[in-house]
């Protein structure tokens, strides 16, 4: 359980980055985080990793305030995967990237093997496993940051927009395997994103930060209910929910949108 | 537009330790247009994009057959820092492409290392962080900027040459939907002012709608189409695989041609597939 009570927090040059923002994601949650560049997706989860702390009001993670943690006591619970992959990389080859984590924690060599290559086969990168992660793509790099995170088992993962630089089967595999986490072993999702069609895709609910202020907060399926304008918080309807509205139909494809109409003046089957 | 700004004969390319990542390639990037590039993860964009600088092979190193004109002139001729006064290169890893402390700095000093006047470098300076959406912000620190910024930054740094080819490779991946809206409209603008030709990696298509003339899909170190865009799209939509490199709207456009055998308009944009869908087709039945 993450939850901020009237948090404010600004960055050295002064400007409030978040106002007075309240809420709280329960265990087996699965949440997107929605809003404009700078409007404060990333800042608000650094502070329930400890990264940074607010100005004023409380950061609590199951039921602890955390103003005294360290992002390292946090680790266990909470797998974070920042938005620039390159930040994360410290280690020689994918295999030891991954297993790094592991090395903390008082773990046989095996269970780390094992562990290690679990993760490195749900992001699709066991063939990886012996190169340099930097000779990586970009988007393999994304998955790598995303293995390292799975590899902990942590009961949290806050994913900064993951799903950038992979083609559309990749988003599929990552994000079909991290539903079934979430919704078989109650892993809680935290999802920043710009994509809309993931968010509305993959997740139940959604909240939104406009300039710092929590503008929305409820489910997803009504936020992209094709007909909302969400242009003034800089987001937009995926065509598949525009075009959904207009006749009745919600589809998550083009084969299952395409399925569901039938030509005008033609008589139903 | 039949001259050609980039092309590619008959080229073969491997780095140092890899197999072959581009095979075949023979390409024509017609001067003035605006080219998306699509194709999935791994498929050779990227190392298409930098061989169109000399960068893949001769700064990578590796081993390649056939040849690329670019502008007219032979690439292995050229030094890469000629080729980039007129051609400007945006990387998808933009970050390791930023070197500076600050924004100004940041966009001056791809001028002064191109040799232009100091005052020079201060006007195009201002004028290009303002033509991407970050007036006055010459003295803020890279870091606090977001990544959506950074990428503008970037795209700064390269348009302030005033290359005549842009080359992007994912330009707007960390931008929000109205960032990256509002920065190809932009692009658009940038592209019809200067009469360039640009050429744009793109998984998201979508927002390249209205302004695309012609496409290009690689996958798996090959062409898969290529030409004027609605003829490469349909060229595409023949490989299952490839379909979701299309824009959503085209995807459907083409399943429901195949689906009812009609013929439907070339939409560029959400209204005008709206408009004719409802004209012509309602929800199923009980299906809803």
């Amino acid at each position: 359980m993450l939850e901020v009570n009237q948090v404010n927090f600004a960055y050295r040059r002064g400007e409030p980055v978040l106002h007075d923002i309240t809420c709280s994601i329960a265990d087996g949650e699965s949440v997107a985080l929605l809003g404009h560049n700078g409007s404060g997706k990333t800042t608000l989860t650094r502070l329930f990793m400890a990264l940074d702390h607010p100005r004023s009001g409380e950061v609590l993670v199951d039921g602890n305030n955390i103003e005294k943690c360290e992002p390292a006591d946090l680790a266990d619970k909470i797998g974070y995967v920042f938005q620039n992959p390159d930040l994360q990389i410290m280690e020689d080859t994918v295999f030891e990237e991954v297993a790094y984590g592991l090395k903390n924690k008082e773990i046989s060599e095996e269970n780390i093997k094992h562990q290690v290559e679990v993760a490195l086969k749900a992001m699709g990168l066991e063939e990886f496993a012996d190169l340099y992660p930097r000779s990586l793509s970009f988007g393999q790099k994304r998955r790598l940051g995303v293995a390292a995170a799975l590899a902990l088992n942590p009961r949290t993962l806050i994913l900064d927009e993951i799903t950038n630089g992979q083609d559309e089967q990749e988003r599929e595999m990552m994000m079909s395997y991290l539903k079934k986490l979430n919704e078989e072993k109650h892993i809680t999702l935290i999802l920043i994103t710009h994509a809309m069609e993931i968010a509305r895709k993959y997740t139940k609910r959604s909240l939104v930060l406009y300039d710092g202020d929590m503008v929305y907060d409820g489910s997803t399926d009504e936020l992209f209910d094709g007909v909302r304008d969400l242009k003034p918080w800089g987001l937009s309807q995926p065509p598949l929910a525009t075009l959904g509205a207009v006749f009745g139909i919600k589809a998550f494809d083009t084969e299952a949108f395409c399925n569901k109409l039938e030509l005008k003046g033609v008589g139903v089957k | 537009m039949s001259e050609a700004v980039v092309k590619f004969t008959d080229f073969y390319f491997k780095y140092l330790s890899s197999e072959l990542v581009l095979k075949n390639i023979n390409l024509t990037v017609p001067k003035g247009s605006f080219t998306v590039m699509a194709g999935p993860s791994g498929a050779g964009k990227t190392t298409l994009c930098k061989a169109m600088l000399g960068i893949v092979p001769f700064y990578y190193g590796g081993s390649y057959s056939g040849s690329i004109e670019v502008l007219g002139e032979n690439v292995k001729d050229k030094r890469v820092s000629d080729l980039a006064m007129r051609v400007g290169l945006m990387l998808d890893d933009y970050e390791s492409q930023l070197v500076s402390l600050t924004a100004g700095e940041e966009v001056a000093f791809s001028l002064l290392n191109h040799g232009f006047k100091p005052q020079e470098v201060e006007a195009r300076t201002k004028k290009a962080l303002a033509d991407v959406g970050l007036p006055g912000r010459e003295n803020y620190q890279l870091d606090e900027l977001s990544g959506g910024q950074r990428q503008r930054l970037l795209l700064a740094s390269v348009l302030a040459v005033h290359p005549e080819v842009l080359v992007l490779d994912e330009p707007v991946s960390a931008m929000d939907p109205d960032g990256a809206k509002s920065l190809y409209a932009l692009l658009y603008k940038i592209y019809r002012e200067y009469n360039m030709t640009v050429i744009v990696v793109e998984h998201d298509i979508n927002n390249l709608l209205p302004y695309v003339t012609h496409m290009v899909i690689v996958n798996q170190g090959v062409i898969a189409a290529q030409g004027p865009v609605m003829e490469a799209a349909e060229v595409t939509y023949a490989y299952p695989l490839l379909r979701e490199n299309l824009p959503r709207l085209w995807q459907i456009k083409f399943n429901l041609e195949q689906r009812f055998g009609l013929q439907l308009g070339n939409w560029r944009s959400e209204s005008e597939a709206q408009q004719e869908l409802q004209e012509r087709f309602q929800g199923g039945i009980g299906k809803c």
